[in-house]
């Protein structure tokens, strides 16, 4: 189970996050550079449709492979409460034949993307992981040179944050609490709910860059 | 490091493997000098398709097989034999599959072990039955060499071993011989290295030559 927001920042504002970022989390980011292959089972497999993500690291000197499989969203009043959205997730990392496999198992490739950015890992009440990235589509078949940005100029940021049935609670409202900071700089919501930018992202950013990320937001 | 060498009992014509073969195997082992070293467990099992329409002729892969290995709790690996691919995963792989929904665990196998020590080598003495009972469906060895981890250079130590080990075991004239099934490493681009998945590899083929002559006999 995880805990996911996202919102959208214009790319001439992502150095002054990162500033922001950096201070907030005191620790360094690290560069990320992931090849997303979403997958769909063949037509006559499985009772349901099923749909499962590859990522690969493309960051690591031997790029590495992880399946993601997301569930469904948490429902109900209680759900409607929190800002965050808590869904299942599960991830097992697997060795570097995994999309042949898929393949042979009656998987066919769906779309693919390109996230290139960086990502900073740390412990604010949960263990959050905030990605800023830009999603990029591929022209040619997994030709990851050759990717061109979906939505130029414009970058992708999600704050997500492992949880169990019992601390999501918790998880969310860490969570919610660590993206009040970036308010000036950015909204943060429940996936599918596009907020759009922020109207103060300009002059946050301009405040960031001058001083440093020392001024209080 | 370590290099495995796993064979399989195959029993004479007219004849079926059965407890007392077991502790006759057990017997020779132990006259090696060996220490008992504790239990060992393996648990192989056939997915097949769920299909939606099952009358729709698709063609999935038949012979899908997934192992866990007690060395290994960690880990999770799948097997297509007929496509020479085996899958090395994180054990949450189960229930990523789970939630998939498109592949559904048909038959398990156990594979349980007492493993003894003994120098330079493990010998596990493993029967294999069924997930639920405790019949008693073949027996495996597992000789294990452990100061080196290329398989290239075990092969004449292994063989060595294996020799002596048949001499012991032809003094008790069992209805039967123990054989290697060829376990095809390179096919599946595996290294020399000796790893879990040159083990998981060999237990497939092993259980694959004993349901082929269980179908030859049956």
């Amino acid at each position: 189970m995880e805990c996911v927001v996202q919102g959208i920042i214009e790319t001439q504002h992502v150095e002054a996050l990162e500033i922001l970022l950096q201070g907030l989390c005191g620790v360094q980011r690290e560069r990320l550079r992931i090849h997303e292959i979403c997958l769909k089972s063949g037509p006559n497999l499985g009772p349901v449709a099923s749909e499962v993500r590859l990522l690969c690291d493309l960051e690591q000197a031997e790029p590495s492979w992880t399946v993601r499989h997301i569930g469904g969203a948490m429902r109900g009043a209680g759900a409607e409460q929190i800002s965050v959205l808590v869904r299942t997730m599960v991830e097992s990392k697997a060795s570097k034949n995994v999309l042949r496999m898929f393949y042979l198992l009656g998987y066919k490739l769906d779309h693919e993307l390109l996230r290139v950015g960086f990502s900073f890992h740390f412990n604010r009440g949960a263990q959050i992981t905030v990605t800023v990235s830009s999603i990029n589509k591929m022209l040619k078949v997994h030709a990851t040179d050759e990717a061109v940005p979906v939505t130029p100029g414009i970058q992708l940021v999600e704050v997500t944050a492992p949880a169990t049935g019992e601390t999501y609670a918790e998880v969310a409202s860490a969570v919610s609490s660590f993206c009040e900071y970036l308010a000036p700089l950015l909204h943060l919501s429940k996936p599918g709910i596009s907020t759009g930018v922020v109207p103060t992202a300009a002059a946050a950013a301009a405040s960031l860059m001058s001083d440093g990320g020392g001024t209080t937001l | 490091m370590t290099v495995k060498w796993i064979l399989h009992w195959t029993p004479t014509q007219g004849s079926v493997v059965n407890s007392q073969i077991l502790n006759e195997i057990s017997q020779c082992v132990e006259s090696f000098n060996a220490v008992k070293d504790g239990r060992w467990k393996a648990t192989l099992t056939f997915y097949r398709p769920n299909l939606r329409d099952p009358t729709i002729p698709s063609e999935f892969p038949r012979d899908f097989l997934g192992i866990s290995l007690l060395e290994q709790p960690n880990k999770y690996y799948f097997i297509i034999r007929g496509n020479k691919i085996i899958l090395e995963a994180d054990s949450t792989i189960l229930t990523i599959m789970e939630k998939l929904q498109s592949y559904k665990s048909k038959v398990a196998l156990n594979f349980e072990g007492v493993q003894y020590k003994m120098g330079d080598f493990q010998m596990k003495v493993v029967k294999v039955v069924p997930n639920q009972g405790e019949s008693l469906r073949g027996i495996l060895i597992e000789i294990e060499y452990l100061p080196i981890s290329s398989i290239e250079k075990a092969k004449p130590i292994m063989e060595e071993f294996l020799e002596l080990w048949r001499e012991v075991m032809s003094k008790k004239s069992l209805p039967g011989h123990f054989s290697q099934a060829e376990p095809h490493f390179a096919e599946y681009k595996l290294p020399d290295n000796y790893t879990s998945q040159h083990t998981a590899i060999q237990y497939a083929a092993a259980l694959a030559q004993l349901i082929a002559s269980a179908q030859l006999r049956g």
